[in-house]
């Protein structure tokens, strides 16, 4: 039943990627990001890493694929067909990922893969909350600190940009 | 400070709403809907209600419209058509005398010009709203009944 | 394995069609005794079976598809806002027994999960290649994505103080006493400020600036006919049982009955009554109350609309989760 499941969502995932890559809609290139993300989600599911798999949900699909929606929908002309990639650039895009590939087929191939216990005990909310405030044991302040001063950055940004200035001001 | 007191006071004045509406939800006797068919024979109906336009005759079918037409002229839309003809009266002169009196219901908004206009109250609007016909020329109806006569007062 | 699945399947499928049939009926009730009418009265006594026959009208009428539009996403969409609908389903406990699938980040899923009803909502606006649709998709995605934050920030107020993310545990913590009881002034704010988050998130009156049928003649499904436009009102109305589902759960104790401190005989006499009616109890009265606010208040304007998210209900909710951090680390709730 998993194997099943596992091999339905992987055929998900190559199919709605390459149809995100190839359709010349870009709405639909956008819808069919949105699927790929999902399946990789229900993926997570599977392996029954259910935090994982909610966080992509919400950052991935409900974050990200709504920014770029949102994006398509202000365009102009959002409805129309893309132009058809010229000759050098469907060269270069093959060339580029052909290269990737390899190189990611290298690495996993000529590594020896050991299958697991099939036992995975899901790290609770509280331990994650845990490791990432804490000082010792690896724990992950510092990036959480960093970050969250790179967030306030960007928000101080966001109000600067959208303020209206009056004349007197300055 | 004020924006404590903006949130308290919208939320009172939407609250003085919800009120509003919990009471008439929990006070099924404020209803006002009738159910037509139904209540056919209790029906009441405003007294100012107006449907359909008549002309009342009296027991020795006798109606006072004199003629004048005066309800054509007010109407705004056409829909009454006065016919007369000349009566040569005993004493010799001649009078205008009702023939046909045409309402085409139709074209009727109800809106009691006629009636206002009309010197010596032969039409008036009764209260029968239940016009539905099959074909349209029923909606033409003459007013004034077979062989009746203007009222002696009008003579 | 598979025998479970398909129990479950049916089971959510007869649930979809039943509340469908109730809400709706129930709405056009309520709607009608709150402005003094009677509403359906004709199908069957009291016009029960009106909504069993407004679906057999949908789906006997013509499925338009109109020119121009993106036909694959715009048949894409009205399943989508149905699968979305479907699986927020999933780790809602019905009763102490029912629950599909007891998850331990249940809320985090339900919260993941229904910041995905905007993408169709989109899709369904801009696939229908009318300016009416198309407005009402960007007005929605606004307002969908501004109010997610507040409701997102009550629901992490609710999880500081039980300490969990999974919805059963969220149940049995308050066996003593439900949050709304025992929580103080930030689960009484939280509860306040979910329904209102979540009503503007169900694109409900009086937030319904995406439908406006005054204005943009019902927003993005403007184009819709029959079964598809049928799905969008079935999912609009699931959404809004999961949002009260989620309401009650957290805040009126799910299916735990009324319950005050530790076994006593007041205790022993609420739990006679079985957990599945406590639920359906709770669901509905949230239910109606997100109903009494659409028959009461007017429609907001845009600026009034955001000027309430990111003014009043934001802020007040940051606070909000403060305090309770605060009280949850004092330990001041019951």
């Amino acid at each position: 039943m998993k194997a099943i499941l596992f091999y339905i969502f992987s055929v998900l995932i190559l199919a709605c990627g390459i149809f995100t890559v190839t359709s010349r809609k870009i709405y639909r290139a956008a819808i069919f990001l949105l699927l790929t993300v999902v399946s990789v989600a229900a993926l997570y599911f599977l392996m029954e890493y259910t935090f994982l798999g909610v966080v992509q949900l919400v950052i991935y699909a409900g974050g990200i694929v709504v920014l770029i929606l949102f994006a398509v929908l202000l365009t102009h002309d959002s409805g129309s067909l893309l132009p058809p990639l010229g000759v050098k650039r469907t060269v270069a895009t093959f060339a580029l990922t052909g290269t990737g590939l390899t190189v990611f087929l290298y690495t996993i191939l000529g590594r020896k893969v050991e299958p697991g216990s099939g036992e995975f005990n899901e790290p609770s909310v509280k331990m994650i909350g845990g490791q990432l405030l804490d000082l010792y044991n690896f724990g992950f302040v510092l990036p959480f600190e960093a970050i969250s001063i790179l967030l306030l950055a960007a928000m101080v940004g966001c109000i600067v940009l959208a303020m209206k200035f009056s004349k007197t001001m300055n | 400070m004020s924006y404590i007191e903006n949130i308290l006071s919208t939320s009172v004045s939407l609250l003085k709403g919800m009120k509003m509406t919990g009471y008439y939800f929990s006070h099924p006797k404020e209803i006002y809907t009738r159910q037509y068919p139904e209540n056919r024979k209790t029906l009441k109906l405003p007294e100012r209600f107006r449907a359909e336009l008549t002309m009342p005759h009296d027991e020795f079918n006798r109606h006072r419209c004199s003629g004048c037409t005066a309800c054509e002229i007010a109407c705004p839309n056409g829909t009454i058509k006065v016919l007369t003809y000349m009566e040569t009266t005993p004493d010799n002169k001649k009078k205008k005398r009702l023939d046909t009196f045409i309402y085409r219901l139709s074209m009727c908004t109800f809106c009691n010009l006629c009636v206002d206009s009309c010197p010596s109250d032969a039409i008036k609007f009764n209260q029968h709203f239940e016009h539905s016909v099959t074909e349209r020329k029923q909606l033409t109806k003459v007013l004034n009944r077979q062989g009746s006569t203007v009222t002696d007062e009008l003579k | 394995m598979i025998i479970t699945a398909l129990i479950i399947a049916i089971s959510v499928i007869t649930l979809f069609a039943v509340l469908g049939l109730v809400l709706v009926y129930m709405e056009r009730k309520v709607a009608a005794f709150m402005q003094i009418r009677l509403g359906p009265m004709r199908v069957g006594p009291w016009g029960i079976a009106q909504t069993l026959a407004d679906t057999v009208k949908l789906i006997s009428k013509e499925d338009i598809i109109p020119n121009g539009a993106d036909k694959f996403l715009f048949n894409l969409a009205p399943l989508m806002v149905t699968v979305i609908a479907t699986l927020a389903l999933a780790p809602l406990p019905f009763s102490d027994k029912w629950i599909i699938w007891d998850s331990n980040v249940g809320v985090f899923y339900v919260a993941a999960i229904s910041s995905l009803t905007v993408i169709s909502i989109l899709t369904g606006g801009w696939a229908s290649n009318n300016k009416y649709s198309l407005i009402g998709a960007m007005r929605s995605g606004a307002q969908i994505v501004s109010y997610e934050l507040s409701v997102g920030l009550s629901l992490v107020a609710m999880v500081l103080l039980s300490g969990s993310l999974s919805f059963s545990d969220i149940v049995m913590t308050q066996q003593d006493a439900w949050w709304i009881f025992k929580g103080h002034l930030p689960a009484w704010i939280a509860f306040m400020v979910f329904i209102i988050a979540s009503t503007a998130e169900l694109n409900r009156n009086p937030f319904d600036l995406p439908e406006a049928e005054s204005e943009l003649t019902a927003g993005f499904h403007t184009e819709y006919s029959g079964m598809k436009f049928a799905l969008f009102m079935l999912s609009e109305y699931i959404n809004m049982f999961i949002v009260s589902a989620v309401a009650a759960t957290l805040f009126l104790g799910g299916w735990m009955p009324l319950h005050f401190g530790q076994d006593n005989f007041f205790n022993h006499i609420m739990d006679y009554i079985p957990p599945l009616v406590w639920f359906a109890g709770k669901v509905f009265f949230i239910i109606f109350l997100i109903m009494w606010f659409r028959w009461t208040f007017p429609r907001l304007r845009i600026d009034q609309l955001l000027t309430l998210e990111w003014k009043y209900l934001l802020p007040i909710s940051l606070i909000n989760v403060l305090a309770a951090a605060w009280i949850t680390v004092t330990g001041w709730h019951f």
